[in-house]
Formats: structure tokens, sequence, C-alpha cells
């Protein structure tokens, strides 16, 4: 055993010092061969004879010099490297096609490997958690409206979940958070750093132990925690754990201060956080408090529910399981509490459903480009093949055997492809990282995108089967046909050389139509993001800053007071040009109550309606640059101690009381006192651009009570600047106010278009490389042409034809070739547009216009393909064109 | 085994280690020729030995450290290689040719054996 190690050992060295042992070899022989000689010679041969014996005896010392090699050495693998050489040697010679092979090569393997990878994490494979299939969100939408699709739809009541939880015999548990919660900010205070605020997500106990998660120090949120009497508790995110405590291993066990109220930390989570990736993408989460459901209880609906069905449950089981559990809850509560809903969704499906669409059209565009980049590899690889073959000729006809060159092809080809993949796996690497990286986007699992190793085999594996197919494959034919004819298959016009130009113009024309095809969907997406960035909010997302304040007054009137005056401060600050409160950004925060008009007539009729709620302050519509397009704004005295007042949006009103004024007019809203309208206000695009506005209305912050509120204020100062003129400003009401979450409106409004931004950066980016590859190909391919017919131009130019026809006539055929692909490409475009319509905001799928703008460009990149070479031919000089045959 | 004078053995592979590590221990530090001729002689020319192959042997031999070597002057003075078999040599030497002992007892019984033959 040691010994056969030590041989393999001595053979791998022998492979670094092959001239040394053979030197020593040599040596050996000379001695042998000269001892040899002088015994025969004593034996009485004649010395000539004698040396010819000694040879004979000792078997030839070519044969002897090569036994020897093979038994010291690994001369596979010598052979391999040798080949390597001559492979590296190669490409050294042929610089221009070594890079632009390598090039296209490591964008197909990057981007491919990259767009595969994210696609496999968020759509394909299961969520990060244990058994993600049996995991179900179970939503509370009325299945009659579908349109209702936010939160408050989403979320059910205290009520639900218990009852959920008792009655149901599919489910192993129902847990839940609150998903309302994530919009609660809180000041964190402790003794060395800033204050600083803080966000946190209430969760019940069982939510994280029921996803599989584990802590990282301490340990998870118990029953015992989410009780009233309680002391405070908290689990801390690694994130929060590493910035504000220095991952202070002693950290559990300690009290920190959150609004002035001390909390025990009982334990911190891992760097990985998967309830967040999925849950909360693109939103800093700092710590998890427990749901009390003994406070919440009458809140409403506050409670997103996840369930985890026992093992063996059908979705259709569950589904049915939930409709049961759910009736028998209903018969416990009273009438009015029993308008609810389960519907159970796979929670894979309600995760990443609404990504769905636009992920699998990145995915064919990814897949498109791929195909235009093996297209164009077979292109250059069959032109170099030709160039190779004529030269692998040679070489045989020279008694070279075929296996060697077969085995060098292959090497050379397996080495370009390695190197290319080796970029392109660098290049998809440092695209993932920077996707993972980018915070801002809300995709979830963003964060947990990693270099998927089988997208990636898979796509060096088509290179490879390129490489075969286009490198290979002709040079071996070549090279086995016989050297007259392989020596011509380049020259001028034979069949070898026109049965390449006719491969390779199907391959420039396949990429043309596809990268048209590509440049039209990505000119689609772009136009749809331009239209969205145009929409009307309803507010002006530019020169607003929203400043999150958080009282920490325990008595509602001093908070008020508190509030009241930071509002005064802001306003008269130099450079503000108005600010007010609001509880609920636009486009952040979603959330509805349930409103109805008081008919004088029918004092007892209720017709519900949803709307969304804003309590703010006076001042908030003309922060955000919203019309009051009736009646007046709140105003400091519309307080507690006066008739209760509301504003409420034009749809509202036009629902309502349609084509009437609503001024004057009361509301109900949930179970509070009768409100009269004092104001109506243009609608406000609540869920961003993409989302229609719909019922709104907003109460008095000074009539409904102290929360936690962001200030907006309309300024033309930088963020910087506003902070610290309002540290200064406040200075004197509070001199521990963190100002830690000051946000542009217009980085808010960004993150609700950004994963249709990412879309359309990527399938635009994809298709501008796209037109590129085509373009070279296409220069490629008019290049080898022009100088296949270089003798025939000579002979016209001769004979009196000038350049410019020359030219002239290249282009023809440029674009002749060009226009075919172009066309195949609008017809592939227009069979994609079923895909991509969903995707589209305010524009069709069949846009003319984006459609003649990629054809005009295509044509562009056409001509340019096209006129180079079409300029070198006008120039041929008749004599030497003649001359080189 | 009989043998016609101009029938020679072609060495079964394997053997030709067995043959150099033997010579170098009876006979003690040889050149490669030495080893050929030596093995040559006691076979009284009835192997077919293609002296080359002893070097690869040699450099097999070598490589595993069953032998070792070193350069020194041959009897007429001239810059040669000599081989010495190592412990680890001696120890493969004797475990070969007990091997070898058995296979060919083996081989011989077999070949010899009647119809009638059971195991010993």
């Amino acid at each position: 055993m040691i010994a056969a190690l030590q041989r393999l050992w001595a053979r791998t060295r022998a492979l670094f010092s092959g001239r040394r042992l053979d030197d020593d070899l040599a040596a050996e022989l000379a001695h042998h061969l000269e001892a040899q000689t002088a015994d025969f010679i004593r034996a009485g041969l004649p010395p000539e004879e004698a040396r010819r014996r000694a040879h004979v005896a000792l078997g030839g010392i070519e044969q002897t010099r090569e036994l020897h090699r093979e038994t010291r050495s690994l001369p596979w693998l010598e052979q391999c490297g040798r080949d390597l050489g001559y492979a590296l040697r190669a490409f050294r010679r042929e610089r221009g096609f070594t890079a632009t092979a390598l090039l296209i090569l490591a964008m197909g393997v990057g981007l491919n490997t990259t767009v595969f990878s994210l696609v496999n994490t968020v759509l394909l494979r299961p969520l990060p958690f244990p058994d993600a299939s049996q995991l179900v969100q179970i939503s509370n939408g009325d299945p009659a409206n579908p349109a209702q699709g936010d939160l408050s739809a989403i979320a059910s009541t205290v009520a639900t979940w218990e009852g959920l939880q008792q009655t149901t015999q599919a489910f192993a548990r129902i847990e839940a958070y609150d998903p309302f919660s994530v919009r609660n900010t809180f000041r964190l205070t402790s003794d060395a750093a800033e204050p600083e605020t803080i966000l946190a997500v209430q969760v019940t106990p069982g939510l994280f132990p029921m996803l599989g998660m584990q802590p990282l120090l301490g340990r998870m949120l118990l029953p015992e925690d989410a009780t009233r009497e309680a002391p405070p508790r908290t689990v801390l995110t690694y994130q929060l754990w590493s910035r504000r405590f220095q991952r202070d291993p002693g950290i559990v066990g300690r009290t920190i201060q959150i609004n002035r109220t001390p909390v025990e930390v009982v334990g911190v989570l891992p760097p990985a956080d998967p309830f967040t990736t999925v849950f909360f993408p693109a939103v800093r989460v700092d710590t998890y408090v427990p749901v009390v459901t003994e406070n919440s209880r009458n809140w409403g609906n506050t409670l997103a529910l996840i369930g985890r069905t026992k093992p063996g449950i059908s979705p259709a089981q569950a589904a049915a399981d939930l409709r049961r559990a759910l009736e028998l809850t209903k018969e416990r509560l009273p009438a009015h509490e029993r308008y609810m809903f389960a519907n159970g969704v796979s929670l894979q499906t309600a995760v990443a459903g609404s990504l769905r669409r636009p992920l699998l059209f990145l995915w064919v565009a990814a897949g498109l480009l791929l195909a235009i980049v093996g297209f164009n590899l077979g292109g250059l690889l069959l032109a170099r093949g030709v160039r190779r073959g004529r030269e692998l000729a040679v070489r045989a006809a020279l008694g070279a055997s075929r296996g060697r060159l077969a085995r060098q092809l292959l090497t050379e080809s397996l080495t370009l492809v390695a190197i290319g993949s080796a970029v392109g796996a660098l290049l998809a690497y440092g695209c993932i990282l920077l996707l993972s990286r980018r915070t801002g986007v809300e995709i979830p699992l963003l964060q947990a995108v990693r270099l998927d190793g089988s997208a990636l085999g898979f796509t060096v594996l088509l290179c490879v089967a390129t490489g075969l197919l286009c490198g290979v494959a002709p040079a071996w034919r070549l090279s086995r046909a016989d050297l007259q004819a392989a020596l011509n298959a380049d020259g001028r016009g034979t069949t070898g050389g026109r049965a390449q130009v006719w491969t390779r113009s199907t391959l420039v024309l396949l990429e043309l139509a596809l990268a048209s095809m590509l440049a039209i969907s990505g000119g689609l997406m772009v136009r749809s993001l331009m239209n969205l960035l145009r929409v009307d909010l309803g507010f002006r997302p530019d020169q607003l800053i929203a400043v999150r304040i958080d009282p920490v007054a325990e008595q509602s009137e001093a908070a008020l007071n508190y509030l009241g005056s930071i509002l005064e401060r802001a306003q008269a600050l130099p450079g503000v040009q108005a600010a007010g409160f609001t509880d609920c950004i636009p486009v952040e925060r979603d959330r509805s109550w349930a409103v109805f008009p008081i008919n004088p007539d029918h004092p007892n009729e209720r017709r519900y309606d949803g709307a969304h709620v804003r309590i703010v302050s006076q001042g908030l519509l003309r922060a955000l640059g919203t019309a009051l397009i009736a009646g007046r704004d709140f105003t400091a005295s519309d307080d507690a101690k006066s008739p209760a007042v509301i504003i409420i949006n034009r749809t509202l009103a036009e629902r309502f009381w349609p084509g009437q004024n609503a001024l004057g007019r009361q509301v109900m809203v949930s179970h509070r006192t009768p409100m009269t309208v004092i104001g109506v206000a243009a609608d406000v695009r609540h869920g961003g651009p993409e989302v229609p506005s719909g019922n709104e209305f907003y109460l008095s912050m000074w009539q409904l009570g102290p929360g936690s509120f962001d200030l907006m204020v309309r300024t033309p100062l930088p963020v910087r600047t506003l902070t610290a003129d309002l540290r200064g400003a406040l200075r004197e009401i509070d001199p521990t106010l963190p100002l830690t979450k000051v946000r542009p409106m217009s980085e808010l409004v960004d993150r609700t278009l950004s994963s249709r931004r990412l879309v359309a950066a990527l399938v635009g980016g994809f298709a501008v490389l796209a037109l590129g590859l085509a373009a070279i190909g296409l220069y490629g391919l008019i290049s080898y042409t022009v100088s296949l017919r270089t003798r025939e131009i000579g002979i016209r130019m001769a004979l009196g034809a000038d350049g410019r026809s020359v030219r002239r006539e290249v282009l023809g055929k440029t674009f002749q070739l060009a226009s075919v692909g172009l066309a195949l490409g609008v017809l592939g475009a227009m069979a994609l547009s079923r895909l991509v319509e969903s995707l589209l905001h305010g524009v069709s799928a069949l846009d003319p216009s984006t459609y003649a703008v990629v054809v005009l460009g295509a044509l562009g990149c056409v001509f340019f393909a096209g006129y180079l070479p079409a300029r070198r031919a006008s120039r041929v000089d008749p004599m030497i064109a003649l001359r080189a045959e | 085994m009989k043998k016609d004078s101009d029938d020679k053995l072609d060495l079964l592979q394997g053997t030709l280690d067995l043959l150099v590590l033997q010579t170098l221990a009876t006979m003690g530090p040889r050149h490669g020729y030495g080893i050929a001729r030596r093995i040559e002689q006691v076979a009284a020319d009835g192997v077919a030995l293609n002296q080359g192959t002893i070097y690869a042997s040699l450099i097999r031999l070598q490589q595993g450290g069953w032998i070792d070597a070193e350069w020194g002057a041959s009897e007429n003075n001239r810059k040669a290689k000599f081989y010495s078999i190592s412990a680890r040599g001696r120890k493969r030497l004797a475990a070969d040719t007990e091997t070898w002992g058995r296979l060919t007892g083996v081989v011989q019984r077999i070949l010899e054996a009647g119809p009638d033959a059971t195991t010993p």
C-alpha cells in the first residue's frame, strides 16, 4: 500500500523531471550497449556485428526509452498536458477568435446561470422551511370579492385563529404573525449608543418552531411570554444583535429599553432568517415580540395565519377541513362577528404567486439569449473549424494518427468551454451576490439566492455540445477528406465554402429573429415601466420626506401635545413648504376599516364598505400634494372636544352620494360616533402605481388618539440637511428623539416598482446583448462571403463596376438576409405576446410603435454589420484579387 | 517442463520484477547490464529476454522503494548506475517467491492430474 502510494507520487513527480530521467536512462543505455558490445567482441564477433547484436539484444533504444517513460510516469496525463499546451498556443495565435468566443461563452453561462438560480430559488425550489409543502396560508378574503386584496383581507381575527386551532383536524398546527406590526416602530434606547428607531414584528410563540427555525443564542418565544402578565420579552435578529450590541454573547437575559419600557432579551436568531426573507423581503426587521391575544382580541383582523398540515393531507382535504372548522368556529361566535373566511393556499403560491409570470418571462428571455449565444458560438466555431480542418488535413497527410488529431480537437474545444465557463461562473457568482445584496427589491427569497450548480452544469453542457457539434465535427470531417479536397474546401466558391455559408446564414438568421423577439419584449417591458413612472399617484413623491416619530409619553394627552409641538416646529422650519402627520404612508401601509353613510331618512340602514383609512394631522394633504377637491382640511382644533369630522376621497364620495355634494353629510366608521364630512380629497394610489385607488378616508389624529406617526415633509432640502435641522429644532422638546428612520418618499415608490424594474432592466440588457451578438454574427458571415467572392468582385471591378455598386450589392445581400430574420422575429414576438401581455401596463403586447422602433434599431445594427465588409469589398484591388488565385 | 532449444519462453507479466529482485538479493549491487546478463546466464538462454525491459522494471522497483540506485564506476571504470535491494524489496521478494511457488505448484498439479484425482 505504502509502496503503491510512493510509486504514484514518484510517477507524478516524474511528469516534471522527464528530461533528467531521460538523460539518466541515456547514460545507462550507453553503458549497457558498450558493455554488451565488448562482451560480444570478446566472444569473437567482429566489432560491427557485435554492435548490431547488442542493439538487437536490447530491443531498440527508442522502444526502451518509450517503455521507460510509460512506466515511470503517467503517460495519459502527460499527453493531455501536451495537448493543452498546443491548444493554448493555438489560442494565442488566434487572439481575436479566442477573445470573442470566451466573451460570448462567459456571458451566456454567467447570465443564464444567474437567472436560472433566481428562478430556481424563488419559484421552483421549496421554501426554506422543513417540509415546506405542508405549509398553508389561511387568508380571510371574501371569495365573492376577489379584488379586495389588501392586508386586511388576508388577516383574520384572534377569534378565528383560536376557533380554527381548536376545531381543525387536518392541521397539525396553525400559527400566526401580525402583518401590520411590520409598520410599527419603536424607540430603542440603550446606555451606550444613540437611540434608534427599530421595527418589531409580532409573532405567535409557536410560529418559529412550526417553521423549523432554531435560535442562535438563548431560546425562542414561549406561550408564557404571550400573556399580559408576563414581563415584555423579545428575540433579536442577528442583524440588530451585531449592529447594536456588537454580537455580545451575554445579551441573553439582559434588559433593553424599547419605548422606555424594559424588555428582556431571551434569544438571538441566526444570520439567515428565513421568516423575513420570505414574508418581508426588502424590510429590515429588528426584533420579534409575542402576539398578546388578550390585547388584540378586539382589534379586528390582525393575524395572518399559517398552518402546517398533518403528513399525508392533500390540499383538497385541507381546504375541506378549513371549511368545516370555519363553520364550527362561527357557531361559537356572536352573529355580528361571523363575517369571516378561511381560504387555504399553499404558502409557496401565496409567497411567489405574483412573481410567477415575470420570472417565467425572465426565464424565457434568458433561454432566448442562451440560444443566441449557442448560435453565435456555433457560427464562430464553424468558421474556425474549416481553417483548422485544412491544417489537420495537412498533419494527417504528414502521418499524424486519427486518434491523436481527434484528441487534440477535443482538448481544444473543451479548454475553450472550460475557460469560458469558469469566467461565466465567476460572473454569475458576482451577479448573484449583487442581486442578493439588493435589499430594496421586493422579491421574496432574493437574499437566499445562491449559485445553482445544476443550472451552471446545464448551461456548460449546452456549450460543450455546441463546441462538439460546431467546432469538432466539421474539422474532423475535413481532416478525413482527402488532402486535395480539404485544402480546397475554403477555396474559392467550392461546395465546402457554400455549405458553410448556408449553415452560417441559417444560424445568423435565427440569431436575428430571436434577438428582435427579445428586443420587442424588452421594449414593451421598458415602455410599461415608463408608463408606470408617469402614473398620477394622487400625491407627489419628489421632494417629500417621511420622518418616523415614536412618542414615548404614556398619557394620551401628553403624547398628543408632544406630537403637536413637533408638528408646529417642523412646519416653521426654513425650507419646509408643508408638513403633516400620517400613521399610514401611501404605498407602504395597507389597512382598511368598515364605513357606511348615515341616511337621515333610514337611520338603521347599514351599507358597509371597506375603505383605506389614514389617521392624519392638518397639513398632511398639502405636504403629500394631494388636492382637496371640496371643503376644508383638518385643523388643530378638530380634537376630542369638538364634533367628529372626516375627510373622504372622491371615489368614496361618489360611491355614497353619486352626483351629490358630500360635504356636511354623516358617515359611521366602525363602531364610533357619527362623523361629519368636512372635505373631499383627490384619490391616492395607496398600493403604488400598479394598483388603482379605492375607497379612502382620513381621520383627525387629535380625535383618534396618539400612536407612531410619519411626519411627511415637503421640502427641497436633502434628507441629511432636513434631519439635522429637525434635530436642532426638536432638541428642546425631546433630546432623545432618534430620527434614524428618515426616508425619501420617491424611494418608497420606487420599491413598489423594484421587481418590475429588475425584470425590465434584465430583459432590456439581454435584448441589447442579443442584438449585439446577432450583429457580430452577421458581420462575421458577410465578411466571409466577401472573402469568398474576392475574385468575382475583382473581375467585376476590372470590367468597370465602381465601388459604390459593389458596396450597394453587399449591403443589399445583408439586408435581404436580415429582413428574413427580423420578419421571423416579429412573428415570434407576436406569438410571445400572450405571455407578455399580463406583465404590461398601458401598452398593448402588439404595440406597433414598439415593434417599429425595435425593427428600426435592429436595421441600424444590420447596417453597421454589413457596411464594414461592404466597404472592404468595394476597395478590392482587381490586380491583387486576380493574382491571388 | 520440457523445452526446445529454439523455443524460448516469453516471460510472464510481472515475473521480471521477481527475477530482478532475486538477482540483486543473491548477487548484491549490480548495474542494469549486469542484471540482464545474470538472468540470461542462469536461465541458460532459456528465456527471450528483451534486455530493454529490464530498465522499465528497474525504474518501477525504484519508484516503489523496493530497490535503491546509486551512480558508481563499472568494472571497466565507466559511469554506471548500481542497484541494490532494500529491506522492503527483500520482504516483497519473500512474499512473491512464496506466491510464485504456490501458483506453480497448483498449476503443476492441475496439469498432471488424472481423471480420478481428488483433493489431497
